[in-house]
Order: structure tokens, then sequence, then C-alpha cells
């Protein structure tokens, strides 16, 4: 037998006819265009039964109620809470991309100290007693008040049972972070006498008149300006935009007035003087309620009358006379000070300027004005026990303090000095004679000092490295401390920076109490629950301090009489905690004070404008401001990579951030859209990208604030056991580990926003104001040229 | 030869040349035979295990976790919907979660094998059991149960077959190519169904819309 | 057994209010959040950035200090083509049929699974809604978890886009089916994630054909000219192309109202 040439073609045509005549082809042509659309790598999402759970937001002082939607327990989506009296149903960006922060790729997974240039996991135990044998050693050599802390808020339980352990430990240096909210308790203090907080009724207003202040710019508590503007526009109500730039609150307003940068309070009085001239102000409140109303009355009639200010603003002094009489003849007029979000503390005297509006028309304490909140103690704490140690130390004035002009009278100097020694730290009144210590304040000391008067340094729900002015200074006093803890659950900028990092929950992981911030003119205290995880070895920081305080001796351990947080935080709401548990939250209406409110003009007598920016305006030409948009996080946290997306590419372009100016600006110094640029500022330079706007004013620079994190940690995490790092995901770790060799892959890095673009503070340097002792910096002179 | 070169020189093709050859070579050599013979060993060698070995190559067998004898349960119940049951925002809730079983398996209730497992490996360790599911779809599928169910007011049979009436579960079959079920694509490797249950493909969604409501419908109707 | 699978005729719409959109970015996100969209470590490229609704920034192009913006959120269109026959210009030029027509909805689909990636359908939207995913999605370790089972997440080589969130709808005739109502589905039950979420109340979402809806209520579509807004101060993008888009927006200022189509010289003028 021969296999020739016809057998093979008959070998191979049966074979042919063969798969032909069964299914083989047809089926697994369809099973491959199946499996190409199926492939194995794209996530199958698990499906099951719906459920939503209702918890409050804490990413920003606004704190929305959300629902968060889950499928068989697991979260799949933020949504706003309906009929929730802050922001009914309405959800910011930010409150959308919470699922985001809770698996963020830069999570601090355990307890880390840092070993050389690596990081060393450590068990809460260990970690604990390490940072406690570093309190016991600084009390040892007498000096507890070289501890220091710095949180976002000092609202809520979290943050009382800080300061509760600084007291106890016997440090005054208590600090949180500068922002408008301050800024207005003060003016409240100086010119009403009282101890309140600012409220705005925008929601009723018929008029609104911001100075600067980003309304629907995240402004304030962000959904609930939005609501308001929303109801302003169907009620017909006005809103008066000054600014120098076309913000968004500019552009939804009726009226854009662009004031140059830093004659606001200018303006403002140039409309109070215009309202006095004409008689259009309430001139039976400034008579009841008024105190120095005449000499006030005088000083701006004969300084700031509209023609005068109409040179130093640049607005028509017809248009001032215009505003005022509209002002005065709304029901509810309204005026707002605060620029960009409020994020930063701004100029008392400029508030003031602009506050005196609202006392002219007297429209304060009643619906659609403006609300003075006089802060109930919500939280009933047992007394601290000092030992003779803590007492001893707890005499010494903080590091950060600052001496205040005394100009002022003596009556209102007390219940100021009142007021800032509670906020500046002490559960006890302080007997010192100190008027304001700052944030700021610490870290310029502890920059100027040869060796750091603060040896041990506590970082909670704050980012002292990222948002404060001046951002390069901060972090050297930052690496000058000899010891730094971060509480936060992220490798942020200040995290990077720690020794030892306790890792906290994130806010959909823990449970807490909080106040509506923001200025809002509601009263609600809500309860955020726990709605997700924990997915790592993380604590709620409040019982991070408690087992902290548990592993220190006496007076401190004594004055933390809770086993957990769970238990501190019924304990100490009282009589709230049950309804805060079963509805969520509790809301009371606002009650106007119980005496009638005085107004005292005396504090204009020695009125100098605003606080003046940094750098002489022969070498640095220009106006470099910040610009805080709804769309970038610029306090504390960094924004989600939902967030980033959203950022248009005139903002952030790959790497670089891009300046806004107007095209004049930009035909002066030589530059045109998309060139390279150098700018340069009397604290810092940096290499950026133009972008040229016809809304900002010619002469200013605006630069987007929220950009410019720094991008992970350096070195290496080595765990515990030298196994490889948890993962959510159980696929892919963050760290390999072969031979008990840690290898480094990407160490607890977000590059969906660090490392992109500048951050604009470490261009602007920190200005104290004269009357608060804060940071009233909200630009800085800079010059650019093409790089 | 020289009737061929004449055709070679007029430009002819290889195929008259085979069928020159084939002619000349019919008459006395098997070299026809040998290739029938090859053509139809390698038809029948290919025919058959396309049509036998193929699905088995395809097809891997997975057991389920352990039996479930669905006769039993129907007996014991109300009938199907008491554990494939409707949530009450209108989702069909699908294979039973431990939950909704230990609703009557608090304790263990029988003696078999099967529930032991049930309850010693699953219950008590607070596991889901991960049960094949012979109708899954793929993620692209949204299937209403209850615009079938409650709004065409179909019975359970029509789709799903008689498993009602099964005493022990078969073998889950998963197609290693795509990774579908074999129920979707019907037991027979042809795609041939005799009843409507043997096959979950589009083409018969499509043919049963067709059918009952004059339309395929738009691709959203059932698909995410 | 007989049953009518298309029950009620809906027209979902759209209608964005200008005037109260400030720019936030909410609905970008919400969308996100809702649809599974993936994202990637730069975004900047927005070529290549998928934002089935995009919140574009328009400027009326006078110097400081008359210089003007509005921020106009753009999700799908969910053209209906000439005469609402469900010629879109996206449909019409599908080689695979992986987009078509719900007649019942007016709500043009994407199938991902059928796409084959030959983006026809990208070059032939005149309002750039349809994106392309150059790549595979891929998302940070662990943070799958927060994928939604409505929405399947899509694979490298497809086009994607809005879908006025359909899923809603499914979810929202299952429970109309469960009720027994068959399909028909009230104004609150079927919302779109960006509606829901916009927190200045911008977008409104609702049946284009049902008089009581809001959406009706506002533009006033004319049934006689494709559902062409009567209201004089709402508009639709590129009218002149008959697409017949069922998103309308409406503005008090002129200039956003013009710069919703291209005009020539003088015939703005004459329209007004």
């Amino acid at each position: 037998m021969k296999i020739d040439r016809r057998s093979f073609l008959g070998l191979g045509l049966g074979a042919a006819a063969g798969v032909a005549a069964s299914p083989v082809t047809w089926k697994l042509t369809d099973d491959i265009s199946i499996w190409t659309q199926n492939w194995p790598w794209t996530p199958v999402p698990v499906d099951g039964e719906v459920t939503f759970e209702d918890t409050i937001c804490t990413l920003c002082p606004g704190s929305c109620g959300i629902s968060v939607k889950k499928v068989d327990g697991r979260a799949i989506k933020i949504e706003g809470k309906k009929g929730y009296p802050i922001n009914d149903g309405g959800v910011c960006l930010h409150g959308i991309s919470g699922l985001q922060y809770l698996y963020d790729p830069s999570r601090v997974r355990f307890p880390m100290v840092k070993k050389g240039d690596n990081w060393q996991q450590l068990s809460w135990d260990e970690a604990i007693a390490l940072f406690a044998g570093k309190i016991k050693e600084l009390r040892d050599k007498g000096a507890a008040d070289s501890l220091a802390c710095v949180v976002g808020t000092d609202k809520g339980t979290v943050a009382g049972l800080y300061r509760r352990f600084l007291t106890a430990v016997g440090s005054q240096n208590f600090y949180t972070v500068d922002n408008m909210e301050k800024s207005w308790q003060i003016l409240i203090s100086k010119m009403h006498g009282i101890k309140a907080s600012a409220a705005f009724d925008l929601a009723n207003s018929d008029y609104i008149l911001s100075f600067g202040s980003g309304f629907i710019d995240g402004w304030g508590s962000p959904v609930n300006n939005f609501l308001a503007n929303s109801s302003r526009k169907e009620r017909q109500a006005k809103l008066v935009q000054v600014d120098y730039r076309l913000s968004n609150t500019a552009v939804g307003a009726d009226v854009w007035l662009p004031a140059k940068p830093g004659t606001e309070s200018y303006l403002a009085l140039g409309i109070c003087s215009a309202m006095i001239s004409s008689n259009l102000y309430n001139a039976e409140f400034a008579k009841s309620a008024g105190k120095n109303f005449e000499a006030f009355a005088n000083f701006v009639k004969e300084k700031y009358a509209p023609e005068l200010v109409s040179r130093t603003t640049g607005i028509d002094a017809a248009k001032i006379k215009e505003v005022a009489a509209d002002f005065a003849k709304a029901k509810s007029p309204l005026a707002i000070a605060g620029r960009g979000k409020g994020e930063s503390a701004g100029s008392v005297m400029e508030f003031a300027a602009v506050h005196a509006l609202n006392c002219l028309t007297g429209n304060i304490n009643r619906a659609g004005g403006f609300w003075t909140v006089e802060e109930q103690e919500l939280l009933a704490w047992p007394s601290i026990e000092m030992d003779d140690a803590a007492i001893k130390s707890y005499a010494k004035p903080p590091v950060g303090a600052v001496a205040l002009a005394t100009s002022q009278e003596s009556g209102s100097a007390g219940i100021f000095s009142a007021v800032v020694a509670a906020a500046s730290g002490g559960a006890q009144a302080s007997t010192q004679s100190i008027l304001s210590s700052s944030v700021s304040k610490l870290f310029e000391v502890i920059n100027s000092s040869e060796k750091s008067p603060v040896e041990l340094l506590m970082v909670y729900n704050a980012n002292p490295c990222f948002t404060l002015h001046n951002a390069k200074a901060v972090k050297d006093a930052i690496n000058k401390i000899p010891f730094v803890v971060s509480f936060s659950p992220y490798m942020d900028d200040t995290a990077q920076l720690a020794d030892l990092i306790l890792p906290s929950h994130t806010s959909l992981e823990m449970v807490q109490d909080v106040c509506s911030g923001g200025c809002v003119a509601q009263n609600i205290i809500a309860l955020s629950k726990p709605v997700a995880g924990p997915i790592f070895d993380t604590k709620n920081p409040g019982d991070a301090i408690i087992s902290i305080a548990k592993a220190l001796e006496g007076g401190i351990s004594s004055s933390f009489p809770w086993e957990t947080f769970d238990e501190c935080i019924e304990g100490v709401n009282g009589d709230n905690f049950a309804t805060l548990s079963e509805e969520g939250y509790i809301a009371s209406e606002l009650a106007p004070p119980a005496n009638p409110l005085i107004v005292d003009f005396s504090l204009f007598s020695n009125f100098k404008g605003a606080t003046p920016l940094d750098g002489d305006e022969k070498s640095y030409g220009l106006t470099l401001v910040p610009v805080e948009t709804i769309r970038l996080a610029s306090a504390t946290l960094a924004s989600s990579p939902f967030a980033i997306k959203t950022v248009e590419d005139t903002v952030l372009l790959q790497k670089d951030t891009l300046v806004e100016m107007n095209p004049e600006t930009a035909k002066q110094v030589g530059v045109s859209q998309g060139d390279y640029a150098i700018i340069t500022t009397p604290v810092g330079e940096a290499k950026v990208k133009v972008n040229l706007f016809d809304g900002i004013m010619p002469g200013v620079i605006a630069m987007p604030e929220g950009l410019g994190h720094s991008n992970g940690a350096k070195g290496e995490v080595i765990t515990k056991d030298g196994s490889a790092m948890p993962s959510i995901g159980g696929a892919t770790s963050i760290i390999t580990v072969t031979g008990g060799v840690s290898k480094k892959v990407a160490p607890l890095e977000n590059r969906y926003i660090g490392g992109k673009g500048v951050n604009v503070n470490e261009l602007i340097g920190s200005v104290t104001d004269p009357v608060s002792g804060l940071d009233a910096a909200w630009g800085i002179r800079a010059r650019i040229s093409r790089a | 030869m020289s009737e061929l070169k004449k055709k070679t020189e007029n430009g002819s093709v290889d195929g008259a040349e085979d069928a020159t050859s084939n002619e000349q070579k019919a008459g006395g050599d098997s070299g026809v035979g040998m290739g029938v013979l090859f053509f139809i060993a390698a038809f029948a060698v290919c025919f058959l295990s396309g049509w036998l070995l193929f699905p088995s190559l395809l097809y891997s067998k997975k057991e389920q976790p352990f039996n479930f004898n669905h006769a039993l349960h129907v007996e014991q119940t109300s009938g199907c919907e008491s554990c494939h049951y409707f949530r009450e925002d209108g989702s069909f809730a699908g294979v039973p979660k431990n939950s909704s079983c230990m609703e009557c398996h608090e304790s263990q209730l029988g003696d078999t094998k099967d529930e032991e497992i049930f309850m010693t490996e699953y219950v008590e360790k607070g596991i889901e059991v991960p049960w094949y599911i012979y109708s899954k779809q793929p993620d692209c599928v949204f299937f209403s149960h209850s615009a079938h169910v409650v709004g065409a007011k179909m019975d359970c049979v029509t789709c799903h077959g008689h498993i009602g009436e099964s005493e022990s579960l078969k073998p889950y079959q998963e197609n290693r190519i795509t990774g579908y079920s074999r129920d979707i694509w019907g037991e027979s490797i042809w795609g041939i169904k005799k009843n409507p249950w043997d096959r979950m493909k589009m083409d018969d969604c499509a043919q049963c819309h067709q059918e009952e409501t004059g339309s395929k419908g738009a691709c959203f109707q059932c698909h995410k | 057994m007989t049953q009518d699978n298309h029950g009620k005729h809906y027209k979902f719409g759209m209608v964005i209010d200008l005037d109260k959109c400030t720019g936030c970015g909410s609905c970008m996100v919400a969308c996100m959040s809702e649809n599974n969209v993936p994202f990637k470590e730069d975004e900047t490229n927005k070529k290549d950035s998928i934002n089935w609704m995009k919140v574009f920034k328009l400027t009326n192009g006078k110097p400081f200090p008359n210089t003007d913006v509005c921020y106009m959120p753009r999700p799908c269109m969910q053209c209906g083509g000439k005469g609402e026959h469900g010629h879109s210009p996206c449909i019409s030029v599908c080689p695979a049929t992986a987009t078509d027509y719900g007649y019942d909805t007016g709500i043009v689909s994407q199938i991902y699974t059928r796409c084959f990636g030959c983006r026809y359908c990208m070059g032939a939207c005149p309002y750039h809604a349809r994106y392309f995913n150059w790549w595979d999605p891929k998302w940070p370790d662990g943070m799958e978890s927060y994928l939604s089972p409505n929405v399947s997440p899509r694979m490298r080589g497809v086009v994607e886009k809005c879908s006025f969130c359909y899923h809603r709808y499914q979810i929202a005739r299952d429970k109309a089916y469960y009720e027994e109502r068959r399909d028909t589905i009230e104004e609150g039950e079927y919302q779109t994630a960006c509606t829901q979420a916009c927190p200045a109340g911008a977008i409104t979402f609702g049946d284009l054909n049902n008089p009581e809806h809001e959406v009706y209520k506002l533009v006033k579509p004319d049934p006689h000219q494709c559902g062409k807004p009567r209201n004089p101060k709402a508009f639709r993008l590129l009218e002149r192309l008959q697409t017949n888009p069922k998103v309308y927006y409406i503005s008090e200022r002129e200039w956003v109202r013009k710069a919703g189509d291209n005009y020539r010289d003088g015939e703005w003028e004459k329209k007004a």
C-alpha cells in the first residue's frame, strides 16, 4: 500500500468534511466570539439585595446627610439623603466619591514607625507603648508643655478627647486649623461682646452681598448653599458678588463687582458711607443697639465716601450708591465675607467692614439675616484630674502664642481673651494674659528657634504640610520636631514626614458626632455611623487616645475613665445619644440671644484697611491669589480620582498646574496660552503653564488650590512577619517580599492626585492678623516670566 | 501524453491534469480507492470526535457542593416561591441565602449526609453555599423575573424545566472557553431544542418575544 | 401568556436649567459612580477621558469685565432622529447593531458585548457624547468592591455612553410589574443619577410625552415639530441638524441660547 498525494488529499478533505458535519466549527466560532466579549479580567460585580444605610458625610464642615447604597452589605454608592435639613438629597462630588476614600491606595494599613528611611509595621500595643513612653519621657524631664497637637476642628467628641489628653498631660499647645468661622467668632466677640458663632440665613435672604465669598464655589456648607442659590433664583432674590475674578459665584450672581484685590473692605465701607449719607440705614437699630455709632458714621462719611472709594476699588461711585440703595431697600439683606471656600482665616477688619453693613440694616437674628449662634455646651465631660506635673507645665504659654495690639477697650478685650483662651486649648481657663495662638505661628516659632520648642507633635484630621501658607517652611518645621505622630488614615503630606503613624478609620468606618458647620443657619448635631469596614488594622482615633491615656500613669489615665470610644461618646452625649443613634440627628431652631444685641463700632477707630500683601510692588508687579473651587478638595483631604477627573485641562494638564491670567497681563509679561512660565513670589517659585482667561482682572494671577500633593512615602514598608502587605482584593499587593527581604513596589502612593501640579500654599507666605493673631494672608505679590 | 502536453501548452489548469491522471489510473491502480478510504476514515474520526469527544473536552464538569433534593423541598413547602422569592422592590432573590434556609433549618431536620454538610460546613462556619447556577446569564444581561412571572403570568417550568421534581442535582457543566453554563447553549451540542427550557440564548428570548409580543424588543430591554 | 411588551409609550427626556447650574461637577461624579465609569492615573487628556456626563464651560468671548461664563452639562442627547423614527446619527452608522433605539422609551442603547470598536458612531455623534475604551479599565487594589451590579463594566475596545441610567428604569419597571402595575412608572420612580445628585436642582428628568411631568411643563415640546421647545427660553443643541435630541436647555441669557447652534450672520436676530 502506497500513501500518495491522493491519499493525503482524501485525508484532508475527509477531515474537513467530518469537522464541518460536526458542531465543532460552529460551536467554536460562537464560543470564541462570546469569549471576546467576556474577558476573564473584566470584573463582574455580584448582585444581591439592595439596602440603604444613612449616615453623615464628614469630609467637610458641611456635614450633609448621605445614604449609602449597599448590595448584599457591600457599599456601592453614596447618595444624598432626601429630607435631611442641610442638603435634602443633594450631594457634592466629594461626598459621592466617599467610597474612593475608603479604598484609597495610599491608606496606611497598620501602625508603622519610621526606621531610617523605611517604615516598620508595629502592633497596636507596641505602637501605643512606644507613644506612651515618649510622653512619659517628656513628663519625667518636666517638659510636658513641649507636647503639641494639631487637629482640624475642635468640634465633636474625638477632638474633645485630643484636647483633654493635652490638658491632662499638661500642655496648652492644642491648635485647630484656621478658617473663616474662627475669624467670625472673634469678630462677634469684638463687635457684639458675646461668645457666639456666625450663621447666615442665605436661604431666606432676598439680597446677598458677597465680598469674595465663593457662595457657590464650596464656601461654608456647600450643598446647603447650592440649594439656597437655586431657591434664590426662584424667589428672584439678588446676589451681588465682589470678586476680582469671574468665579462660579460671580457667574451665578446678578451683579458682578470686580473690585481690585485687597480693596473689598473699602468697598464695604463705601457702601456703608452711601447708606449713612442718604439715610438709608436702620437708624432705630443703630440708635438702640449701637455703641460709638456716631464716630463710625462720621469716619466712613469722611474717609470712605463712594467717590473716594471708587478710586481705590475701581468700582463706579454711581454703582456703589446703587448697590447701597438696593441693599438698604431689600427686606432681608445679608452681607457675607470669608474668601473662596472660607478655608483660611482672613482679615478680621475686612470681616468687620462687611459686617458693618449687616449692622446698618439691623437684619440680625431674624429670618433671612445674620445670626449669632451662642455656643451650647453639648458634651458633658467629667472633670480632668491634673497632677502636679501637669499643672506646673500647663502654666506655660503655648508656643504659637501671638501678642496682639492692645488698643481695644478693656471690656471687649476681656471677653475676647476668654474666647480665644477657650478656643486655643485650655479646658480650664488660662490665667495667662495670652490673647491668641495660631497654628501658623507655632510652625514659625519652631523654624526660628535653634532647637524646636515642641518635642512631640500629634496631628489628627489636619494636613499642615499642605494646607498652611508657606508649606515648605512648615515641612522644615515638622522635620525639626524630634517626634511626630500622625493619626491620618492616609499617607498624606504630613504623615510622610511623621515618625509614627497610628492610622485612623476613614469617616465611613467610624462613629463620631458632628455639629453642622460652615456658618449654616441651622442647629444640628448628628451622628456619623460606620457603614463599611474597617478594612484594615486601623482604629477610631478616639479609641487610640483612650488606649494611650490608659498606658500612662495617674492623672492622665484616670481622666479617661472609659474602656472604649463607644462608651465615651455615649457618656458625654448624655440624653442626646439615644436620639442620635435612633434618628441620626437632632435639629433645633435657632434662637436669638436672651439679651438684646449690642453693636460696638469702636473697633473701627483704628481701621487700617485689609492686611497688606507680602512683597514689594516694585519687584513683584502682579498679585497672586489662590482659587478655591468646588471640584478640587483643598483642605485636609486630597481630591479623589473621580474629583480629579472633573478638573478641566485649563487647570491641570498632565503634571502641570495652569495659572489663570488676563490676555492683557500675558501680553505685558510676554507669555501666551500654554507657555511654560516661572512664577516667583517672596517665599518661593514654581514652574507653571499659562491659561488665558478674560474673566480675571488684569494684574492678577490666579492659581488653583488643592494640587501639588507630594507623592507617597519615601522608603519601604517592612511588614512584621516579612509577609506581603495586606490588600483588600487579595490579588496584587503593594509590597512583594522575597526571602525575608522586602521589595518596594509602590509604597502607599496615590498616583491619581499625588505629584500633580504645584501647591499654591508653597508660594504664599503667612501674614499675622493684628486683631485675631490668625493667618490673614489671602494672596501675595508675584512676578512671572516665560520659562 | 501528447494530448496532455497539448493541453498544458494551451494553458490547461492543474485540475485538468488531475482529472486526466485519475482517468488513467482508475482502471488498474487502487489510488482512488485509497483516497476514498482515507477520506472516509478521516471523515469518520473527525465527525465522531466532533460529536462525541469535543463536547466532553469543551465542557468541564463540576459537582455541586452537596446534593439538594428539590422534590422533597417542594413537597415540604408551598412551591418554588417559598425559597425563590421576590423581594419587596420587585427584584428576584434567586438562589436562597443561608439565612432563608435557616428559617426552617435552624437545626438539622433530617438525617441526610447532605444536610449535615450544609449545617457543619456552611451554617456553622457562616459561609454562603457556593452553588453553581445552571441558568446563570452573563453580566451584560438584565432579566426581569417580575415581568415574566407577575406581568406575563408565566410559570417557572417554561424556562427552568422540571427542576422542581428532581431529587438530585446534576453536575454543573461549564464551557471552558466562554465560562457559560451548558444549560444556556443547551444540552444538545448542536443546540437543538425540544423544550423551551432546553436553551437560554438571546435568540431564544427573542423568538419567544416575537411570538408573544410581536417584537423582539430593543437591546436595552434585556441588556445592561 | 400573551402580553404587550412595549406597554406604554414613553419618551424620556431631560431639561437642564443652565442658570441654576453652578458647574460644581456633582452630576459628572454621580454618573461615574452610578455607571462604573473607570478612571486612569492621568485624565487630563480630555479626548480619551470617559465622561458620560460632561460639563462644558462656555464663555461669551467678551473682555474683562464683561466676560460671562456658562456651564453646560452634556449627557447623551438620546436623539430620536428626524420625525422621531429612531434614525439617530449613531444608530444609522453602527455596523454591529450594538446601538439601537428603544421606541418604548426613546433611549438610545449601547451594548458593550456587541460593540466591536469601529467607532463610526463616535464620528457620527455631533455632541461628542460617545467615548472609546482605549484601555482595559483598572481599579486600584480593592476598589472593585464598590462596583455596581446594575451596569456591566466595560472592556477595552468598545464604545460607551450615557444611557439615561437605563438600569434605573429596568429596576423601576421590575417593581411596577411586581406590584401589578405593568410598566406604568411614576415620575419619581425613574430618575437618573445626575438628576438625583444635582445639588442645585438644575436637572429635571421625566416623560416628555406626559403633560403632567415637570420636563413637559418646562419646555412644552411641540409634537408637530419633533418636540421643538415652545418655551422661548428653552433650546436644544444643534437644532438645525434635526437630530431631535431629548435633552433641553433653559437659559435667560441670550448669548447662551445662541451658543446652542451655529447661526449665519443675521439669522439669530431674525429668529429672535
